[in-house]
């Protein structure tokens, strides 16, 4: 394709934005959840879900998050686009030290490694295999 | 006793379910993205199952401790490349095979 390079920054773009939201999604769910009444019923939950205006933010990250990770699926293979947002792993993990004083050790640590290699090699591959059949069509 | 020796099982088989689950709901997500028509009824169906794993999720973590359910769901990277490659006829090459397993145990440790 002689766009390819354009649709290739494009996909970078998409990816990093696709981890990017799943991290803030992840981290304000995390705040969300713990701001919620312990131990209380289905009821409850619901009630403190809707009053938490956080909830509706995060209901807005899931939107975008869903839309932009369709796009970046016209350009990637599944199994080329998905591996790769595990990059949130890191960046929630080190966001949670920082803003909860969540502990990093030594197997986080060795955690942190492993899955940048693993991104590495997996990005190294073709993004994608064949030319989406129904598309431009 | 039983129940104490039964309930992380079903814990398990719960996130194995949802990691399932999630293969599966990516899988639509992509037809949803590649296909010319039918978009919105992959979109839909994927967007129900991803509704359906987060329930049986939260069911795994009723039963199951944090420290054992968050390395468990890094078990959903092995299901999507699965799926890809049985229901999107996707080729993977060693290079990613050897990617996702670094992943899958990289994940299984920053959560752990």
């Amino acid at each position: 394709m002689e766009d390819y390079r354009i649709s290739k920054r494009t996909l970078a773009i998409g990816l990093a934005l696709a981890t990017l939201l799943d991290t803030a999604g992840q981290l304000l769910w995390k705040f969300c959840v713990a701001s919620l009444p312990e131990s209380s019923g289905l009821w409850q939950t619901a009630e403190a879900v809707l009053r938490q205006p956080l909830f509706i933010v995060l209901a807005g990250i899931f939107l975008i998050q869903l839309f932009n990770w369709l796009k970046v699926l016209e350009h990637a293979d599944l199994s080329y686009a998905q591996p790769i947002t595990s990059l949130s792993y890191i960046t929630v993990c080190v966001l949670s030290a920082v803003l909860f004083g969540e502990h990093i050790g030594l197997a986080k640590m060795a955690g942190v490694l492993c899955v940048l290699g693993g991104v590495w090699l997996v990005s190294q591959g073709k993004p994608l295999e064949q030319k989406n059949p129904g598309i431009g069509s | 006793m039983t129940l104490s020796l039964s309930l992380p099982l079903v814990g398990i088989a719960l996130v194995i379910l949802s990691s399932a689950i999630e293969g599966f709901a990516q899988v639509c997500l992509k037809r949803s993205a590649m296909l010319a028509a039918g978009k919105l009824r992959w979109l839909a169906l994927g967007i129900v199952l991803f509704i359906f794993e987060a329930l049986f999720y939260s069911g795994a973590l009723q039963s199951l401790d944090i420290s054992t359910a968050y390395p468990l769901g890094a078990l959903s990277f092995v299901s999507v490349i699965l799926f890809s490659r049985w229901l999107l006829n996707e080729s993977i090459d060693r290079n990613r095979w050897i990617g996702l397993g670094l992943i899958v145990c990289g994940a299984a440790l920053v959560v752990g």
